[in-house]
């Protein structure tokens, strides 16, 4: 008699164990509801909204109410395409997963893409059982757009861009000044190949100064350690930087020297030298940040 | 033997047979979660006068798994790759637009019951630079060390993939292809 009740609450403790989850699961589906908005946030009624059921292919359909809700009820779990348009308004589309008992609320904003993934970029769907950019445990600072950061690497590479071509083009009279050079020195008296030299040169300082002005202009990027190749073709710059000022000053010395009939001397025979140190260091630093060594 | 005796006796092995029906019944019934460990994440950029590789270590990831399925999440910001050049790392964080879409996100759904494979096949949701593109069945090697999975491989992304402009450097164009090479550690939680 006395083993009977123990029976008893042991029957009923086991079954009640065995089918708690099962009471659990026997919500199987969920509900989908929400507004249809304009890009506006103005709701809209009549909006036809589709949910797909991305396994199945099985479309479920409804209208939005006079403000503008909807709501699609008895949706098995699992991932779902939401789709909805109005005439002279735009469309919309949404993918969402539904988890069993989980009821999931969803503003379909029409004239734009897929609605915004919670307040991150990038985020899932809210109210979804996956895992969200918050549970990983990233800080607002890290997943949240900067349109200003974005806009100040625009304008660095928009910049850059026009610095690395001018620098490329700048090249081209460089080498041809290096190679005018051997007949506008030593003991040639050709005047012609002087000028020629000389307008070269002229042509390399000026392309030069423009090509400088667009990497001096390119804003930099607060909190970035500078490492690899751009630190060595930033270090040429104070190379051919210096270079590029004496060159010239240099050369018209000895310009002038050998128009009055007088053989190079003194500080303007340094003019050749330091041409060729800067050209190599110029040379050196586009090399630097364009082949791999 | 008293009443009291027995009816003690009867409930404390009943009580142990109803623990066990109870955790096999909450064993298939729960939900259970895998996190990132470690992560190997690797970029790979061709050009006719560079060969280059962004490396980052900084992703987090998270498994939910319920009814079978598991739901994971990968994110990792997108500045964090390191190329080895800060001015290409900032060049690519520009045409990839990341300062405004500054996390990469990767979402997968796996069955339960591929934890015990050696390799799986994945499909991915990959949301990057403000676009998502989805790669059907990249096929991934799974090596076990104890609680630790460690999945790797290489998913066939592409530039045109997530609408980024090939960068060029001296007017040459990048190749369109960058796979991106992925060794996760996970581990349950």
């Amino acid at each position: 008699m006395g083993a009977m009740p123990s029976k008893i609450l042991f029957a009923a403790v086991t079954i009640l164990i065995l089918t708690s989850h099962l009471l659990c699961a026997q919500d199987s589906t969920a509900t989908l509801s929400g507004t249809v908005t304009d890009s506006l946030g103005k709701a809209l009624p009549n909006v036809q909204v589709s949910v797909k059921n991305v396994a199945t292919g099985h479309i479920s359909e409804t209208q939005s109410d006079a403000d503008g809700h909807y709501r699609v009820e008895n949706l098995p779990a699992g991932e779902y395409e939401l789709s909805t348009s109005a005439e002279g308004v735009g469309s919309a589309t949404a993918k969402v997963v539904m988890a069993a008992g989980a009821p999931l609320i969803l503003t379909l904003t029409l004239g734009q893409g897929q609605p915004p993934a919670g307040s991150l970029q990038n985020g899932p769907a809210p109210g979804t059982t996956q895992p969200s950019l918050e549970d990983l445990g990233f800080s607002k600072a890290e997943t949240q757009a900067n349109a200003q950061q974005q806009a100040l690497l625009d304008r660095r590479t928009r910049l850059l861009k026009i610095h690395q071509r001018m620098g490329l083009i700048t090249t081209i009279p460089m080498i041809a000044s290096v190679v005018t050079s051997f007949g506008a020195g030593g003991k040639n008296e050709s005047s012609s190949s002087r000028d020629l030299h000389v307008a070269l040169g002229a042509v390399t300082g000026d392309l030069y100064g423009i090509t400088a002005f667009y990497a001096f202009r390119a804003p930099r990027i607060k909190g970035t350690q500078k490492k690899g190749p751009i630190r060595f073709h930033e270090a040429m710059a104070w190379i051919h930087g210096p270079g590029m000022i004496m060159t010239p000053i240099l050369g018209a010395i000895a310009f002038s020297q050998k128009n009055n009939g007088e053989k190079v001397h003194g500080i303007a025979q340094a003019h050749a030298p330091v041409a060729i140190v800067t050209a190599g260091a110029f040379g050196a630093a586009l090399l630097a940040v364009s082949v791999k060594f | 033997m008293t009443s009291y005796e027995v009816m003690a006796k009867g409930m404390s092995s009943q009580a142990l047979i109803a623990f066990v029906l109870w955790s096999v019944s909450f064993a298939f019934a729960s939900d259970h979660t895998w996190v990132l460990k470690e992560s190997t994440l690797t970029y790979h950029v061709s050009h006719p006068l560079h060969q280059t590789d962004g490396v980052s270590h900084a992703a987090r990831g998270k498994g939910m798994c319920h009814e079978g399925q598991c739901d994971f999440l990968i994110a990792v910001p997108v500045k964090s790759f390191d190329s080895g050049d800060t001015n290409r790392d900032l060049h690519m964080i520009q045409v990839t637009r990341g300062a405004e879409f500054p996390m990469v996100t990767v979402r997968t759904r796996l069955p339960e019951a591929v934890s015990g494979s050696s390799s799986i096949k994945a499909d991915l949701e990959i949301q990057f630079a403000g676009q998502t593109a989805h790669f059907q069945q990249v096929p991934f090697e799974v090596t076990t060390l104890g609680n630790n999975k460690t999945i790797s491989g290489t998913i066939p992304a592409t530039l045109a993939d997530f609408k980024i402009d090939p960068p060029s450097l001296l007017t040459m164009p990048v190749k369109n292809d960058i796979p991106i090479k992925v060794e996760l550690t996970w581990s349950p939680q």
